[in-house]
C-alpha cells in the first residue's frame, strides 16, 4: 500500500472508476497526452485509450455542455476544469442546466456527472489562479460542492462523486496536492458525502474549515491545546449541502465557533454556517461566532500573497478572543 | 528532532497507561530495545524503540494515559540531518562544528553530519519548463550562514516570482550573479562554503533543488506557480469517517460490534448495523453532559440556555444563570428572569430549574457540590464493551441449585470449583465449547481452560487457567496465586487473559446466593458460585445442620440445550458433593 499525494489520490480514483464502470469518461485541457496540468490524470489515457480520456479544446463553456449531454445519456462524465478561474464560461451550462436537470424533467432525467478544479492559492500563481470561490456553487441548489482536505478524503470522496447520480463540483485544494501523504488502498470504498468528519474533539471551541485550510486549522488546535484550550476541529467536506447537524451539535457542546476559510468574507459559505449557527444555537452561544478569512479582495499577485492567507496565529488569535470574551 | 507516537498495541483501544519506563532521557537506545511498559485495557505491553538513538524527551510520567497517536518519545536529530537514525547516533560519523560557527543564536544542533568541503548548488527548473530566470532580489549575503529552507533569492520567471530555498544549513561562499541578470537553468546560482548537512529526506525544497531531470515534480513541466512537496506520511483519523457515515445512515454507534483489525469499526459494520436496525434512538442514551474545561466557576453555564444579550445582562446585574427561572421558549432563560432574580433571589431560587442549592431556611448550611463525569477507561472500558456485546448476542439462561458441601474438609474452595467444572465438562463437553451465533458455527473444546472473573479497583479481569483438565489441585492454586500477583503489580499479559473456553465466577467470596451471571462470547457457560450458608435439611437421619453451596449456571440456549445444562450442573454437584 503505497503512501500517496492528494492529487495521486484524485488519480487512483478516477482510474479505480474507469477499471469498473465503463461508463465512466474523463475530459478536459490537457488531461490526455499531457496528464493533466498537475498530473490528475497522469497514465490514464494511456491506460483507457483516446476515447475515455479526451483532450478538448480551451473551451469550458464545451467542456461542461458535453459532460451534460454524456451525463444525461446515461454515461458518467469527469470533466477537468483545469483552473476554478477558468469555470465562469462553464457557469452557465452548470447553474442553468446541470443544476436543475433533475427537478426540469420531474426526476426523468438525473446528471451523474462529477467536473473537477482545482483551486485555492498560496502556490505563487497568478490571480485567477488563486482564487476560492466554492460559495458561487454552494448557493446554487441541485449542485453538491465537496472539497477534500486530505489525500484519503480525496480517494474516498472523488468514488463517492463518480458514483453519485447527481453532478457534483469537485474542488481540489491545490496548495496542499502535494504537501503529505497517506496510505490509501484501492479498496473502491467510498466517504460519504454531505456530512462533516470530526477530526479533532474538544469541549472549549469549535474550530469548522474545509480544503487547504484545514491544515493551518489543525496545526492552530495544536497550538491551543497547548495553552489548555480545548478546540474540536470539523472538516467541513462537503459545503453544499451543509452537514449543519454535526455543526450544531458541536457547537452545543462547547458554546464557541471560529471558522476559517481561505475564501473572502462576504457571502462566503462561513457566512452561511455562521448564520445557521446563530439562528439556531444563539441561546448555546457564549461568544459571538468567529470568522477566521481571506480578504474581501483580489487574490494579490505572488508578493502579498503571504499577507493575503490566512495563517495558524490567525486563527489561534482569534480563538482566544473568543475564548476570553465577556 | 525524531518523535515517536503511541501506536495502537493491539487493542483498538484510544489510549493506553504508562506503567514504568524502562529508559531515561540521555540513554542510547538500540532499535527494538524496550522503552516502556504500558497498560491497556487487556494487558501490559512493553513498546520497543523504532529508532536507533538517543532519547531526548519522555513525554509523560508513570501513571500518565496517553492517548494513541500522541508524541510518546521525542529522539535526537532534526531535519537536517540524515534521516537514518543508524547515522545519527553513529559514533564513527564525522562531527562538523558547523553550528559553532554559525552567528545565530539558535541552540547547536547536536547532529552530526557529513563534512562537505565546498557545495554548488545550481538554479533548479522553477517549474515552468523555461530555460532560465531571472533574480529579482538576493535575500542573504556572502558570508551568512543559511538554515535549511529558508530563503535565499527570488528569482522571476515568465509566469511568477519563486523564492528558492537553501537545500542546506550551511554558510554562503559565493553567490553568482546580481540583481537583473539571467541565470540558466542547471548554471551555478550558490556556493556553499562550510556545508551543513544535506538537505533532508523527508522535505524536498520548494521547488526541487536538483537539476536532474528525474527529481522534477511530475508536472514541473506545465503547471503554473509552485505546488509545495512534502513526503511526510499521515495518518487518516478513520474514526472521524466512520462517524461520519454512521451519523449519515442514523446509525447507532455504540451498538455496533467492529469486525475490522483490533475490533476497529469498518464501513461494512456500519452498512451491516443500519440493515440490522440498529439505529439512533433505537436504545435509550445516557444523557452526556459536556463540560468546559475553561470554566473554572462551579456554575456551567452551558446548562443554561440563555442568549448571550440575556447573559451579558445577568453578569451586569450579579446574578447566577443557576439562580434564574426559564420562563423562555424552549426552557430559555429571559431577560425578564434575570431580572426577576435579581429583585428577589430568595424566591427564584425556589423555581429554578437547575439550582443546586437548598432552600431550608434554618438548620444546616448550603453545600454546594460539582461532578464531573470521568471517561471509562482500559479495563472497565473493556468491561463495558465485553458485556454489552454478550448483552447484544446472547440468549441467556441461568439454572440454580444447592451442593451439599458438609463433607468437604477444610480447603481452598476455588480448586475445587475449578475441578468441578473439568468434570462436568468431560460428563457433558457442550457447555466447554465456544459459539459464532452469526456462521452458526460450534467448537466443543477437548480442554478446558477456566476463565476466573477477578474483582479489582481497576474493573473486572478475567484470567484464564489453561489446561485446567490436567493441573492438579496444587497446580491450579499455583496458577491462581500467579494470576493474583500479576493483577496486583499489573503484569497480566494478554495471553493470560485468552483462550477461556468456561468461566467461573466467584461472587458468594463476597456476598450473594444466586446471580445470573453474564456470559462471555464466544464461550457459551459461566458458573456462578454463591455464598454458602447452613441449612437445616430433613434428612433420613433427621433433621441435620448442613453446608449449602449455592451454585448459579447461566448458558447460552443458542448453543445448548436445557437438558445439556442440567446435566452438566448435575454433573458439578456430583463433583462437589465428593468429600475430596
Amino acid at each position: 500500500m503505497a503512501a500517496i499525494t492528494l492529487i495521486e489520490a484524485v488519480n487512483m480514483a478516477m482510474a479505480h472508476e474507469m477499471e469498473h464502470d465503463k461508463e465512466v469518461v474523463v475530459f478536459g485541457e490537457d488531461v490526455g497526452i499531457n496528464g493533466g496540468v498537475f498530473r490528475a490524470t497522469d497514465g490514464l489515457q494511456q491506460k483507457f485509450g483516446e476515447e475515455r480520456v479526451i483532450d478538448t479544446p480551451l473551451a469550458e463553456a464545451m467542456i461542461a455542455g458535453l459532460a451534460i449531454g454524456m451525463a444525461a445519456q446515461g454515461m458518467k462524465p469527469v470533466a477537468e476544469i483545469q483552473f476554478m478561474g477558468f469555470i465562469f464560461p462553464a457557469a452557465d451550462h452548470i447553474i442553468s442546466h446541470c443544476a436543475r436537470m433533475r427537478n426540469r424533467t420531474r426526476g426523468r432525467l438525473t446528471l451523474p456527472m462529477v467536473i473537477r478544479a482545482p483551486f485555492g492559492g498560496g502556490i505563487h500563481a497568478p490571480e485567477n489562479h488563486s482564487e476560492s470561490t466554492e460559495a458561487i456553487f454552494a448557493h446554487i441548489p441541485g449542485l453538491k460542492v465537496v472539497i477534500p482536505s486530505n489525500p484519503s478524503r480525496a480517494y474516498g470522496l472523488m468514488l463517492a462523486a463518480i458514483r453519485d447520480p447527481d453532478p457534483v463540483i469537485f474542488l481540489e485544494p491545490k496548495r496542499v496536492y502535494r504537501i503529505e501523504k497517506h496510505e490509501i488502498e484501492d479498496n473502491g470504498e467510498e466517504y460519504p458525502i454531505g456530512m462533516c468528519f470530526v477530526d479533532r474533539e474538544g469541549t472549549d471551541i469549535t474550530l469548522i474549515s474545509w480544503g487547504a485550510m484545514m491544515h493551518e486549522t489543525k496545526q492552530a488546535a495544536e497550538k491551543l491545546a497547548a495553552e489548555g484550550i480545548s478546540a474540536e476541529v470539523i472538516d467541513v467536506a462537503t459545503v453544499s449541502p451543509l452537514d449543519i447537524d454535526t455543526i450544531l451539535e458541536s457547537v452545543e457542546k462547547t458554546g464557541r465557533a471560529c471558522i476559517i476559510q481561505e475564501a473572502p468574507k462576504a457571502g462566503a459559505v462561513g457566512s452561511e454556517i455562521a448564520a445557521e449557527i446563530a439562528e439556531k444555537r444563539v441561546t448555546s452561544l457564549l461568544a459571538p461566532i468567529g470568522r477566521v478569512s481571506g480578504y474581501d479582495t483580489v487574490v494579490p499577485y505572488y508578493r502579498l500573497e503571504k499577507q493575503y492567507m490566512p495563517k495558524v496565529e490567525h486563527i489561534v488569535e482569534e480563538a482566544k478572543r473568543l475564548m476570553e470574551y465577556r | 528532532m525524531k518523535t515517536f507516537n503511541l501506536p495502537d498495541l493491539g487493542e483498538g483501544l484510544p489510549d493506553a497507561e504508562i506503567v514504568r519506563w524502562l529508559v531515561k532521557e540521555g540513554d542510547l537506545v538500540a532499535l527494538d530495545q524496550p522503552m516502556v511498559e504500558m497498560e491497556t485495557a487487556k494487558a501490559v505491553v512493553e513498546v520497543p524503540s523504532p529508532y536507533k538513538g538517543t532519547i531526548t524527551k519522555l513525554c509523560g510520567n508513570e501513571g500518565d494515559v496517553i492517548e494513541v497517536g500522541a508524541v510518546l518519545v521525542e529522539f535526537d536529530g532534526d531535519g537536517s540531518s540524515s534521516n537514518s537514525p543508524e547515522s545519527a547516533s553513529a559514533p564513527s560519523a564525522v562531527e562538523t562544528p558547523a553550528a559553532a560557527e554559525t552567528k545565530t543564536t539558535e541552540a547547536p544542533q547536536p547532529t552530526t553530519t557529513t563534512a562537505v568541503a565546498t557545495d554548488v548548488f545550481n538554479l533548479p527548473d522553477l517549474g515552468e519548463g523555461l530555460p532560465d530566470a531571472e533574480i529579482v532580489r538576493w535575500l542573504v549575503a556572502e558570508g551568512d550562514t543559511l538554515a535549511l529552507d529558508q530563503p535565499m533569492v527570488e528569482m522571476e520567471t515568465a509566469k511568477a516570482v519563486v523564492e528558492v530555498p537553501s537545500p542546506f544549513a550551511a554558510t554562503v561562499a559565493k553567490l553568482h550573479g546580481q540583481a537583473g541578470d539571467v541565470i540558466e537553468v542547471g548554471a551555478a546560482l550558490v556556493t556553499f562554503g562550510s556545508a551543513g548537512s544535506v538537505a533532508a529526506e523527508t522535505k524536498q525544497p520548494e521547488p526541487a533543488v536538483s537539476s536532474d531531470s528525474d527529481d522534477k515534480p511530475a508536472d514541473a513541466a506545465t503547471v503554473v506557480g509552485a505546488v509545495e512537496v512534502g513526503n511526510k506520511v499521515v495518518i487518516e483519523s478513520a474514526s472521524a469517517v466512520i462517524k461520519a457515515l454512521a451519523r449519515k445512515l442514523k446509525v447507532d454507534l455504540s451498538q455496533v460490534v467492529g469486525t475490522g483489525a483490533n475490533g476497529a469499526v469498518t464501513q461494512s459494520d456500519i452498512k451491516q448495523a443500519k440493515a440490522d436496525g440498529k439505529l439512533i434512538g433505537s436504545k435509550p442514551q445516557p444523557a452526556v453532559v459536556a463540560t468546559s474545561s475553561n470554566v473554572s466557576s462551579d456554575e456551567n453555564p452551558l446548562d443554561f440556555k440563555a442568549s448571550p444579550a440575556v447573559r451579558a445582562h445577568a453578569r451586569r446585574l450579579g446574578v447566577a444563570l443557576s439562580q434564574c427561572s426559564a420562563n423562555g421558549r424552549k426552557g430559555t432563560i429571559t431577560k425578564a428572569d434575570v431580572d426577576a432574580a435579581a429583585s428577589s433571589p430568595a424566591s427564584s431560587v425556589a423555581s429554578a430549574p437547575a439550582a443546586r442549592s437548598s432552600t431550608a431556611g434554618g438548620g444546616l448550611p448550603t453545600v454546594q457540590v460539582s461532578v464531573e463525569p470521568q471517561t471509562v477507561r482500559g479495563v472497565r472500558r473493556a468491561m463495558a464493551m465485553g458485556m454489552a456485546k454478550a448483552h447484544a448476542t446472547v440468549v441467556p439462561t441461568t439454572l440454580m441449585e444447592d451442593a451439599d458441601i458438609t463433607s468437604w474438609p477444610k480447603q481452598d474452595s476455588l480448586a475445587r470449583y475449578v475441578r468441578a467444572l473439568v468434570f462436568a465438562s468431560k460428563i457433558e463437553p457442550a457447555l466447554n465449547a465456544w459459539f459464532d451465533g452469526e456462521k452458526f458455527e460450534r467448537l466443543v473444546h477437548p480442554n478446558v481452560h477456566v476463565g476466573i472473573a477477578v474483582d479489582s479497583p481497576d474493573g473486572l479481569y478475567v484470567p484464564v487457567i489453561h489446561n485446567a483438565d490436567s493441573k492438579d489441585a496444587n497446580q491450579v492454586r499455583a496458577r491462581v496465586q500467579e494470576l493474583r500477583e500479576k493483577i496486583e503489580n499489573k503484569g497480566l499479559k494478554q495471553d493470560d487473559q485468552q483462550g477461556g473456553t468456561i468461566t467461573l465466577s466467584n461472587f458468594g467470596s463476597i456476598a450473594g446466593r444466586y446471580g445470573t451471571p453474564v456470559v462471555s462470547p464466544p464461550q457459551v457457560a459461566i458458573l456462578g458460585t454463591g455464598r454458602f450458608r447452613n441449612e437445616l435439611k430433613l434428612t433420613a437421619k433427621g433433621i441435620e445442620n448442613r453446608k449449602m453451596l449455592p451454585l448459579s449456571l447461566t448458558f447460552d440456549h443458542r448453543a445448548c440445550t436445557g437438558g445439556e445444562a442440567a446435566r452438566f450442573l448435575a454433573a458439578v454437584i456430583e463433583d462437589l458433593q465428593k468429600p475430596l
